[in-house]
């Protein structure tokens, strides 16, 4: 940690006086410089080598092996490079990967190797504990006092030198991820691609029931009505069949590019202008279904669908009219779509992306594959009660929207976005309505309901005039005013750089490590809301809380990221004192003050 | 394209070496996890540790060093004319035996000569040889250069608790400073790995003279 603090120094320092001739380059971490890799044979033995770097190289005599009662094991070394000069002396070392066997190893063995950067440093001694299986075993805490072989009877220590490379590591932050984060890890790991792709077509089937899937009921039963008389179950079945796919396929075309964009995506749906246009898109569905207009394929994809007589052109004509209804349906499913998107691109891998997202648009259309084989004439009949369905789903909409829009607009414009959407409502269900003495039940339960809406929008409407932010609490200004000094009483410290992470969370443990950025919107709403929650910000004290700030998207940040496997801002990393990450405390996109609190509860001390 | 890169590349490189200069004060400053606040004094000014060229000097030069590294000897003689030319260099060549129990031996006797008031000619007759030691080495580079490394040895053990304690810190401090190995050299509050050469050496004691 700090080390890469002070190479960096060194480089700067070669920098300013331009002295970097024949200089090595700041040297690398040991365990860099000398990879270690072991390889259990079938025979038992162990095969250990290490792959010595460029302009590195280890001592033949400081490699050494003990076994568990702490005898010397003998090895077969080979021949190193004598080397012999004034300096070194004379010596044999290994500038090139050196292999040795371990004979059939009864226990864990505790290997030995020590290593120089030519010209650069020598590295105290390394050690590493094989067991039998040939795993490395973890590295074991520093014990207390790591020279106490000096006081031991006897001038010179016989071992093989202090263990300076166990006092090394506990300098450094050591950071554990846990692993198997996450939905495609998840599913990846317990049964494969194939599962993933299940799991997927499932989330799909999920999102048919949204009302996200409305708008293309009147493309698809248009589409099926301008066959005319001619349609067959078979062939509405063909058609729909070419609509799904097509729609599908333009799904897994937003997986592709989820898989090469990867964290880049997130940077992408998070920016305020792509939140924008989603929320525009939601007003306009709800416009649509409000009746100001029909939602409708461009004339020309109609015409060219219509022209099509023969099967092949019709399919065709539906194939561009699923494509193109994929658009239309997209934005609307962002919120849950932006969740599986993030995770297609943490893996990276364009195939299974693809695959995954393709699967979830089959979910999609598998309602209206039903459309098809059954023709429009399963649909409900138009009539008063569906218009009544569809002004409701426009309501759902253009709270979608107000919702999305929370996350770049004003605190206090929100809620004057909701008390107007409340307040509507409430009237149009007729609680102003004066009420004849014969209403009928229906009638006046609709106006009490409205009453409501309206009460509760002009409190949303009062929250906006006070300068409240959360909806949630319009009246937070009024009922206490420390609400907004809790929000501020939770200092993060701000990192832009792995260094920076590594320092901060030295001897910072536990820790809250919270990846955000300036144009990340969520994050204000989880600043605002779950964050400044008096709760979560009390527990919140027991923990080193270490912002990464990614607002510059470069590489540096972009490194720290992967180190840390996150795929964008907001991600919430919870460290336990030991540090590593409690398995399953990673927190990732919107969250609520429970998720806060469960994952603070896994690591606080 | 290659010039944008380059002028990435430089921007970049500025920017780290500002904050690094800032993260180092910060990280010597700063009491390091682990150790009972270890401060920058106790780094440069353990009052067990033998000093080198002028203890009045106006820069500390700490080096963390062994008898059996090859790069910590090939560049002392630079080190000490430069201290010598400089004269107003405290130098602290701090104990870390990382080469086993040669090493080990070789600190011992080195700092057992302090008493004695030999520890200079111990130090410099051992830093002159190569690289590898045996123990037996060691005694006779001693002798060789006049000196009787029995009776360091015995007056290393009359005062066992000073030196065992004070290269218990030096390693304590290496590690809390995450130093790698040796040499690693301290000047002002910058730390450099390995050996710089004469040129750099004076540079680095200049950058810390002007930064105090």
């Amino acid at each position: 940690m700090m080390i890469r603090i002070f190479l960096a120094a060194l480089t700067a320092w070669t920098m300013g006086t331009g002295a970097a001739l024949a200089e090595p380059g700041p040297p690398l971490d040991p365990a860099e410089a000398f990879v270690l890799t072991i390889t259990p044979a079938p025979s038992g033995d162990l095969q250990v080598s290490w792959n010595v770097q460029p302009g590195y190289y280890l001592y033949r005599s400081k490699i050494a092996a003990e076994a568990p009662n702490g005898t010397s094991l003998p090895l077969t070394l080979p021949d190193g490079e004598v080397y012999d000069d004034p300096w070194l002396g004379r010596d044999e070392i290994y500038r090139t990967p050196v292999a040795i066997t371990i004979p059939d190893p009864q226990g864990p063995t505790v290997l030995h190797w020590q290593g120089c950067q030519q010209d650069g440093i020598c590295y105290a001694p390394q050690q590493a504990v094989l067991e039998v299986d040939g795993t490395i075993r973890a590295e074991e805490a520093v014990e207390d006092d790591p020279f106490g072989s000096w006081q031991a009877d006897g001038d010179v220590a016989q071992s093989s030198g202090p263990s300076a490379d166990d006092a090394n590591t506990s300098a450094r932050a050591g950071l554990t991820l846990a692993e198997g984060e996450g939905l495609v890890a998840d599913l990846a790991g317990r049964g494969g691609a194939l599962l993933v792709l299940l799991g997927f077509f499932g989330f799909g089937l999920l999102l048919s029931l949204t009302p996200c899937v409305l708008p293309m009921v009147p493309i698809v039963a248009g589409m099926l009505t301008r066959q005319g008389q001619g349609l067959t179950a078979g062939r509405g079945l063909a058609l729909t069949g070419a609509y799904v796919i097509a729609m599908a396929a333009a799904f897994g075309l937003l997986g592709i590019v989820a898989a090469w964009s990867g964290a880049n995506l997130q940077a992408v749906l998070q920016s305020p202008a792509a939140i924008g246009v989603i929320a525009a898109v939601f007003v306009m569905l709800a416009l649509s279904m409000f009746g100001l207009f029909e939602l409708q394929m461009p004339a020309a994809w109609q015409a060219r669908l219509s022209r099509g007589t023969g099967a092949t052109g019709s399919l065709g004509g539906a194939a561009v009219l699923g494509f193109g209804s994929a658009l239309i349906v997209g934005p609307c499913v962002t919120a849950p779509l932006a969740g599986a998107l993030i995770y297609i691109a943490q893996t990276g891998d364009v195939a299974l992306g693809a695959a995954a997202l393709f699967a979830l648009g089959l979910g999609q259309g598998v309602p209206l594959l039903a459309v098809g084989a059954f023709g429009p004439q399963i649909l409900p009949r138009r009539g008063a009660w569906m218009e009544r369905v569809k002004i409701g789903f426009g309501v759902v909409f253009i709270a979608m929207a107000i919702w999305l829009a929370g996350r770049i607009l004003p605190g206090p414009v929100v809620l004057l976005l909701w008390s107007v959407l409340l307040t509507g409502c409430g009237v149009a269900l007729g609680a102003l309505d004066r009420l004849a003495p014969d209403a009928s039940r229906t009638v006046r339960a609709a106006a009490g309901t409205g009453l409501l809406l309206v009460f509760a929008g002009l409190i949303q409407g009062i929250g906006a005039a006070m300068g409240a932010d959360d909806p949630a609490r319009p009246l937070a200004p009024l009922a206490d005013r420390k609400t907004q000094a809790v929000a501020e009483a939770v200092p993060f410290q701000t990192v832009t750089s792995q260094t920076a992470l590594e320092t901060a969370l030295d001897g910072a443990q536990p820790a809250l490590i919270y990846v955000t950025a300036d144009w990340c919107v969520t994050c204000r709403a989880i600043e605002r809301g779950p964050m400044s929650d008096p709760h979560v910000a009390a527990a919140l004290g027991d923990l080193a809380r270490i912002k990464v700030d990614v607002t510059d998207f470069n590489a540096e940040a972009q490194a720290v990221m992967k180190t840390l496997a996150a795929a964008g801002p907001p991600t919430m990393i919870f460290v336990d004192a030991a540090g590593t990450e409690a398995q399953g405390s990673r927190l990732i996109g919107d969250v609520d003050s429970a998720d806060l609190l469960a994952s603070i509860a896994q690591v606080a001390p | 394209m290659t010039l944008h890169r380059r002028a990435l590349l430089a921007s970049a490189g500025l920017g780290a070496a500002l904050t690094t200069l800032g993260g180092i004060t910060w990280a010597l400053l700063r009491p390091p996890a682990g150790t009972d606040d270890l401060t920058i004094e106790d780094v440069l000014f353990d009052p067990d540790q033998p000093v080198l060229g002028n203890p009045q000097g106006d820069v500390t030069v700490v080096e963390f060093f062994d008898y059996q590294c090859p790069f910590c000897k090939r560049g002392h003689s630079d080190l000490m004319a430069e201290v010598e030319a400089d004269g107003n260099v405290r130098l602290v060549m701090k104990d870390w035996p990382i080469f086993g129990g040669a090493s080990v031996l070789a600190s011992q006797l080195v700092l057992g000569a302090v008493e004695e008031g030999t520890y200079v000619a111990a130090q410099a007759a051992l830093m002159a040889t190569p690289a590898r030691l045996s123990e037996d080495d060691v005694r006779s580079t001693l002798m060789a250069a006049g000196l009787d490394p029995a009776a360091m040895l015995a007056a290393y053990r009359q005062d066992r608790e000073r030196w065992d304690g004070l290269m218990d810190r030096n390693s304590r401090q290496a590690a809390a400073l995450g130093l790698q190995g040796t040499p690693a050299f301290i000047i002002g509050q910058t730390l450099l790995p390995g050996a710089p050469d004469r040129d750099r050496l004076r540079a680095a004691i200049a950058a810390a003279r002007g930064s105090a």
